[in-house]
């Protein structure tokens, strides 16, 4: 599958005058500070996700895999009903707190998708995230450490 | 510009191989489907010993198409093949990993499943 040259040359060019521009907009630090905060609201939106009983989340820091996101938060529910109330406690979360409002699905789905632009959640059935297979996926993305992964239940 | 009868290849791997497409999803009178939009398609070829089988009717997302697709800034983008990728009636692709590059005008089009599976995006 070839591109036609001309428009990727064209792209490229764009690129570098993007970056040009960015550079000479924002510091470094600007980044960094932007990453810092994707990542608390990730964070806050795994542990969300946790209080409603997702199981096995993890967030992947996929922004030097991909240019179009920074974090991905995966997430396991058990049934439609589960997928809703996660779904919608995010969504309140998110808009309230954060005052963002996720494109994505809007009715519970298999494979429910909130799309944050910086923070992206997949909340699958087992089967579905076993078909899909996204760790696999984005493999080489680094793993965030959840503050409450470690706490024991509350039933042991 | 994609219409009933047009031939596309299949850029997932749901196991099917070529599709026609046979309506375009939208509007009554539509003519013409670009990146982006859902279209019926029929199977015309497809991998031996797969679900999805010759004849069958399914619905699909184009993802690639030889007419220009022109953005705000100026950028054109052609690729060399009419390309989609089959999906079901909620949205969700059919295949797990779509092949070759992808525009990003599909995010916008609530479309960030394709795009979360894609290896390239444009």
């Amino acid at each position: 599958m070839k591109i036609l040259m001309i428009c990727t040359m064209a792209y490229s060019t764009n690129m570098v005058k993007w970056s040009l521009v960015e550079k000479a907009k924002s510091p470094p630090s600007a980044e960094v500070d932007d990453d810092a905060e994707s990542l608390s609201f990730a964070v806050e939106m795994a542990r969300v996700a946790n209080d409603v009983k997702a199981a096995d989340i993890r967030v992947l820091f996929v922004k030097p895999l991909v240019y179009w996101t920074r974090f991905f938060i995966i997430a396991t529910a058990f049934s439609r009903p589960q997928i809703d109330a996660i779904g919608s406690k995010i969504r309140d979360l998110a808009e309230k707190k954060y005052g963002k409002v996720p494109s994505g699905d809007s009715k519970p789905n298999s494979w429910t998708l909130l799309d944050f632009g910086d923070v992206v959640v997949h909340i699958f059935l087992p089967p579905q995230r076993d078909f899909y297979n996204l760790e696999e996926f984005y493999a080489n993305a680094t793993p965030i450490e959840l503050p409450f992964e470690n706490q024991p239940p509350f039933r042991s | 510009m994609i219409q009933p009868q047009t031939h596309l290849n299949v850029a997932d791997n749901s196991g099917a191989r070529e599709l026609m497409c046979i309506r375009i999803i939208g509007a009554s009178n539509r003519r013409y489907a670009y990146i982006g939009d859902v279209i019926v398609a029929v199977i015309k070829e497809a991998v031996p010993n797969t679900p999805l089988e010759r004849s069958e009717v399914i619905r699909a997302v184009i993802v690639r198409t030889c007419t220009e697709l022109k953005r705000k800034n100026g950028m054109i983008i052609r690729y060399d093949d009419n390309a989609a990728v089959v999906i079901d009636q909620e949205g969700n692709p059919k295949g797990t990993r779509i092949f070759g590059a992808i525009a990003r005008e599909l995010r916008q089009l609530n479309f960030t499943k394709i795009v979360s599976l894609a290896p390239e995006v444009l």
